[in-house]
C-alpha cells in the first residue's frame, strides 16, 4: 500500500515537474529548427558563446581535478590525523554562492580591491574569462575533491599504496604504477562533473563576463531571454538550452559509468594511511592551508569589508566603516524578496523531504531503481534549461507567480536532497527491518520504530541542503521571476549591474551568513562522524 | 631458536608510536634474529599491526629506533622509506592491485629491484609455480578466492629479497579449512629460510604453531617474550593464560616446599612468594582421569578428536581435555589427577615486565 502510493506519487512528480517542461521544450525546439530554417540555427551557433563556454569549462576541469587530487592526498595521505578543519574549509565553496564568490573575488583581488589595497596585489583581467575560469575552479573545487577522496578510500586503499611501497617502490614510482592507474576512472568522472557544472554555472560569468563582453551559453540565455523582446532572440535561447542539456546529460551518463561503485565509503578502524614521512605532511598540510584561506575565506573578507565601507574606493579600514549600507539592504523593497526568498526556500525543502520519504518507500524492486535514477538525473538538466522548459510547459497559466518558481527549485533540487536520503537509506542494513518484524511489529510499525528515526537525520539533512540551494538560487530566478516575485538572489544581481557594490555587498554578505550558519556546523558535524568511525 | 643470539635481522630499541593523542605502542624492545619467526600475540587493539607497520615504515616513530639487518631505518627524527627497508609484507586484507593480474603483481616487486618486464614476469612465474598456484597466473584478483589471493600475497612478499618478512594477520579473514592450508604454506616457505619474519595474530594455535619465540602485546606493550611451550606453560599472569590457550585456575595452597591443590600434591615450578593461598593455572590437557582429587562432572562437550570434561571440585571449576569420546557422565563424581600446574603471578618468569 505504502509502496502503491509512495510510486504514484514519485511517478506524477517526476513526469510533472521534469517530463512535461522537456517534452514543451523538444517540442518547440523542433518547431525552431523546422520552422525558421538554418538561419537561426547559425546565429546560435555561430555565437562566440558556445565556443567560449566549452574552453572555460575545460580549463576549470583541468584546473579543479588537478587541486582536487592534490587537495585529497594531503588531507587522506600525507597528513590525515589533523586535517580535520582543513576537509571543513576545502568543502566551504559548496555553501557560497557563485554570483556571491565572484562578487568577493572582484573585492579581494580586482583593481582597488583588498588584495591591492595591502600589498598591491591585483588581477588584471579579472573581468572576462580569466575571472570567470578561476572563480569557477574555486566553486568546482569541493566537487573534485569528495570525488577523489572517495575514491581514494574505496578503489586505491592506504594498503595498495602501501602494498606497492614495501616491495620496492618509491613513492613516486607507487604512484604510477598504483596510485593514478586505480585513480583514472575517478579524475576522468569528477573532470566530466566538473565540466556540467562549469558550463551550467550562470551566476560567476554574470558578473564577471557580462561587463567585459565576454558571453557564455547561460549568459547569452539570460540576455537572450530576460532582456530582449526579439522572437528570434527566444528561438536562439531555446536552442542553447537544448544544446546545453544535450552536452550536460551526456556527459553526466558518462561521469556515472565511471563512477560506479564508489558511492560508498567504507572505513575501517585504523586511522587513515599515512606513507610518507610527517615533515612532507605538515608542509603540505600548510600549503593547503594557504591556497584554500586565500581562495575561498579571502574574498569573504573582502566582501564584509566592501558592505562595511561608504564607498568604492575607500580603503576598507575602520575610519571609512558604515552600517548605512545594512540598513539600506534592510529597507522595504529588499526585505520583500528576502520573505519570498525564505517561503520558498521552505517550501522547496519540505516538498524534497516528503519525496526522499516517498522514494525511499518503494527503493525495492525494479520501479524503485529506475526512480532513483532519473531523480539524480533531474540534477544534471541544467538551470536555465529547465527554467526555460518549466515557462513553455506552465508559462502560460502560473507566469509572474511565486508557484512557478517553486516548481523549478524543486524540479532542480529534488536530485540533491533526494541523494542524502537515499545515501542513509542505503547504509541502514536490511536486518534491523527484519528484526524489528522478526520482533512481532507490523510493516507500518518497523518504518516507524526502526527505519524513520534512522532515516531522520538525512531527511532533515537533505532538507537543509535543498533550503541553502533555494536560498541562493540565481539562475532559474532570473529567467522566472516577474514583477513582485524577485527573489533575494536576483535582487543582489540586479544591483550588482547597475553598479551599487556597497548595497550588493551587504545583501550578499546578508544572503550568505544564514548558509554558513546552517551549513559550518553540517560539515563540521560530519568531520567528527567520519573521525570518530 | 634458530638463530637466536647469531645475527639479529630485526632490533627493536624503546619503540613507541602515537597516533595523534594515543599511544599504540610503548617503549617496545625487541630482537628477531636470522631465519627466526616470531608471533605478535594481542588481542585486537594490543598494537600488532602498528608494531608492524613501524618495522615496514608505514608510521613514524615517536620514540626509540628500528634496526633492520645491521642498518637503522627508523628513529624518533629520521625515517627511512618503506621501499627502502628490505621489508616484504604479507598483508591482512591482501592488498592486491585490482589492476595487475596475478604474475605481474608477483613481478611487482623484482620490477622495482630493476628487472626487465619479460624476465620478471618468468622469474615470477617460476616462483608461482613452486608455490602451487601457477594456475592463477592471468586472474585478476576479482576472479580469485580468499585463499587464492592470500596466496599471491605470500608469493609477492617472497619475490621481494628482504631481510624480514612482516604477515599482518595473515589468516585472519580465511574459513578454517583454508587458514589450515596457508598457515602449512607459510611453515613449507619459512623452512630453512635465512630472512625473519614477524608473524602478528590473534589465533594462539597460529602463533603456537609457527613461531619459534611468541611476543605477548597488551595496550601496545610486551608483557611476555617466550617460546611457544614457555608462554603456554608458564605465563605471566591470568591475562597472559588466557591469552595463549584454554585456562582454568584453581586455589592451592603452597606450603614453602610443595603445590597441593584440596590437600592433593601438584608438580609445580616452585613460585617465589611467601607461603600461602595461591591461584594455580590447570590447562584442560593437564588433568587425567583416575586419582585422589575428587571432582565431579558437570558438563561433558564431545568435540571429534578430543571431549572436555568440566569438573567441580573443592578448589574450584576444571577442565579435562581428554581424548576420544566422553569418559563419564555429567552428574558422575571420581577422582582425577593434576598432572601439573603454574602458580600465577608470584612465579620466576623470565621477561614479565608488565602485570
Amino acid at each position: 500500500m505504502a509502496r502503491w502510493f509512495g510510486s504514484a506519487a514519485v511517478l506524477v512528480a517526476l513526469v510533472g515537474l521534469v517530463g512535461i517542461p522537456l517534452y514543451h521544450l523538444g517540442r518547440v525546439g523542433t518547431e525552431e529548427l523546422t520552422g525558421i530554417g538554418p538561419g537561426t540555427l547559425e546565429r546560435a551557433v555561430a555565437g562566440s558563446a558556445i565556443f567560449n563556454t566549452a574552453w572555460t569549462g575545460l580549463a576549470v576541469a583541468v584546473i579543479a581535478v588537478a587541486v582536487g587530487v592534490w587537495l585529497a592526498f594531503v588531507t587522506e595521505r600525507w597528513h590525515p590525523m589533523r586535517s580535520g578543519w582543513l576537509r571543513v574549509a576545502i568543502m566551504l565553496p559548496i555553501v557560497v554562492p557563485g554570483f556571491v564568490s565572484a562578487m568577493g573575488f572582484v573585492g579581494a583581488f580586482g583593481t582597488g580591491g583588498l588584495g591591492d589595497d595591502l600589498v598591491g596585489f591585483a588581477i588584471p583581467g579579472i573581468f572576462g574569462p580569466l575571472g570567470i575560469v578561476m572563480v569557477l575552479s574555486i566553486e568546482a573545487m569541493p566537487l573534485a575533491y569528495l570525488i577523489v577522496v572517495a575514491a581514494l578510500r574505496t578503489r586505491a586503499e592506504p594498503d595498495l599504496e602501501r602494498a606497492a611501497r614495501v616491495h620496492g617502490a618509491s613513492g613516486r614510482v607507487a604512484a604510477t604504477t598504483v596510485v593514478l592507474p586505480l585513480l583514472a576512472p575517478a579524475l576522468l568522472g569528477s573532470a566530466a562533473l566538473v565540466f556540467v557544472a562549469s558550463i551550467n554555472a550562470f551566476g560567476a560569468p554574470a558578473v564577471l563576463g557580462t561587463p567585459a563582453g565576454f558571453a557564455t551559453v547561460t549568459t547569452r540565455i539570460y540576455q537572450d531571454l530576460a532582456r530582449s523582446a526579439r522572437p528570434e532572440a527566444f528561438s536562439r535561447a531555446v536552442l542553447l538550452a537544448l544544446l546545453l542539456v544535450a552536452v550536460a546529460l551526456l556527459f553526466v551518463l558518462v561521469a556515472e559509468r565511471l563512477l560506479t561503485g564508489m558511492g560508498t565509503i567504507t572505513r575501517t578502524a585504523e586511522p587513515p594511511g599515512q606513507v610518507i614521512h610527517r615533515c612532507r605532511g605538515r608542509r603540505a598540510a600548510f600549503v593547503a592551508w594557504v591556497v584554500v584561506l586565500v581562495a575561498t575565506v579571502l574574498p569573504l573578507v573582502a566582501l564584509v569589508l566592501t558592505s562595511l565601507t561608504r564607498a568604492v574606493g575607500l580603503a576598507p579600514v575602520p575610519a571609512n566603516w558604515t552600517t548605512a549600507n545594512f540598513a539600506e539592504a534592510l529597507q522595504g523593497r529588499f526585505a520583500g524578496a528576502l520573505g519570498r526568498s525564505v517561503v520558498l526556500s521552505v517550501a522547496a525543502a519540505v516538498v524534497v523531504m516528503a519525496l526522499g520519504a516517498a522514494v525511499t518507500a518503494i527503493r525495492h524492486g525494479r520501479f524503485g531503481r529506475l526512480s532513483r535514477t532519473a531523480v539524480l538525473l533531474t540534477f544534471a538538466v541544467p538551470g536555465s534549461t529547465l527554467a526555460i522548459a518549466i515557462l513553455l510547459a506552465y508559462g502560460a497559466s502560473l507566469r509572474g507567480t511565486l508557484a512557478l518558481i517553486l516548481v523549478a527549485y524543486v524540479a532542480k533540487l529534488w536530485g540533491v536532497g533526494h541523494r542524502i536520503i537515499e545515501g542513509s537509506a542505503a547504509a541502514i542494513p536490511p536486518d534491523l527491518y527484519r528484526a524489528a518484524r522478526a520482533g512481532g511489529a507490523s510493516g507500518w510499525t518497523a518504518t516507524r520504530t526502526v527505519t524513520a528515526p534512522l532515516l531522520a537525520p538525512a531527511i532533515l539533512g537533505g532538507g537543509l541542503l535543498v533550503f541553502s540551494f533555494a536560498f541562493h538560487e540565481l539562475t532559474m530566478s532570473s529567467l522566472l521571476y516577474g514583477p513582485g516575485t524577485d527573489t533575494l538572489a536576483v535582487v543582489v544581481l540586479n544591483l550588482q549591474q547597475l553598479g551599487d557594490v556597497p548595497v550588493s555587498a551587504a545583501l550578499a554578505v546578508l544572503l550568505t551568513v544564514p548558509l554558513l550558519v546552517v551549513a559550518i556546523p553540517l560539515l563540521v558535524g560530519r568531520r567528527r562522524w567520519r573521525g570518530g568511525a | 631458536m634458530a638463530g637466536r643470539g647469531v645475527t639479529s635481522s630485526v632490533v627493536l630499541r624503546q619503540v613507541s608510536v602515537d597516533y595523534g593523542s594515543v599511544r599504540a605502542l610503548q617503549g617496545v624492545d625487541l630482537e628477531v634474529g636470522q631465519g627466526e619467526t616470531l608471533a605478535l600475540l594481542g588481542p585486537s587493539g594490543s598494537g600488532k599491526t602498528t608494531l608492524i607497520h613501524a618495522v615496514a615504515g608505514f608510521v613514524p616513530l615517536t620514540e626509540g629506533e628500528i634496526i633492520i639487518d645491521g642498518n637503522t631505518v627508523a628513529t624518533a627524527t629520521r625515517s627511512e622509506p618503506p621501499d627502502r627497508r628490505r621489508v616484504g609484507v604479507v598483508f591482512q586484507n591482501y592488498a592486491l592491485w585490482p589492476h595487475l593480474d596475478a604474475v605481474d603483481t608477483v613481478a611487482y616487486p623484482l620490477r622495482r629491484a630493476g628487472m626487465g618486464k619479460a624476465e620478471a614476469r618468468a622469474e615470477a612465474a617460476r616462483l608461482m609455480d613452486r608455490l602451487g598456484i601457477g594456475p592463477l597466473k592471468k586472474r585478476r584478483p576479482s576472479q580469485l578466492s580468499g585463499g587464492q589471493q592470500q596466496r599471491v600475497g605470500l608469493a609477492r612478499a617472497l619475490a621481494r629479497r628482504a631481510a624480514v618478512y612482516l604477515l599482518d594477520e595473515p589468516t585472519a579473514h580465511l574459513d578454517a579449512e583454508v587458514r589450515a592450508a596457508v598457515q602449512a604454506e607459510i611453515a613449507r616457505v619459512r623452512t630453512g629460510a635465512r630472512a625473519a619474519a614477524i608473524h602478528a595474530t590473534h589465533d594462539a594455535a597460529e602463533a603456537l604453531a609457527l613461531a619459534d619465540r611468541v611476543v605477548l602485546l597488551r595496550a601496545g606493550a610486551v608483557v611476555q617474550v617466550g617460546t611457544p611451550r614457555e608462554v603456554y606453560e608458564r605465563p605471566a599472569d591470568l591475562w597472559a593464560a588466557r591469552l595463549t590457550g584454554p585456562a582454568s585456575v584453581v586455589t592451592a595452597v603452597w606450603d614453602g616446599s610443595a603445590v597441593a591443590v584440596a590437600g592433593v600434591p601438584v608438580p609445580a615450578p616452585s613460585p617465589t612468594t611467601p607461603a600461602g593461598e595461591v591461584e594455580l593455572l590447570v590447562r584442560p590437557d593437564w588433568v587425567l582421569p583416575g586419582g585422589r582429587l575428587e571432582g565431579e562432572v558437570t558438563d561433558v562437550f564431545y568435540r571429534g578428536t578430543h571431549t572436555d570434561h568440566h569438573l567441580r571440585t573443592a578448589a574450584g571449576s576444571l577442565v579435562a581435555r581428554l581424548a576420544g569420546p566422553p569418559r563419564a557422565e555429567p552428574g558422575s563424581t571420581g577422582g582425577w589427577t593434576l598432572q601439573r600446574g603454574w602458580v600465577l603471578g608470584g612465579s620466576a618468569t623470565p621477561d614479565s615486565t608488565d602485570s
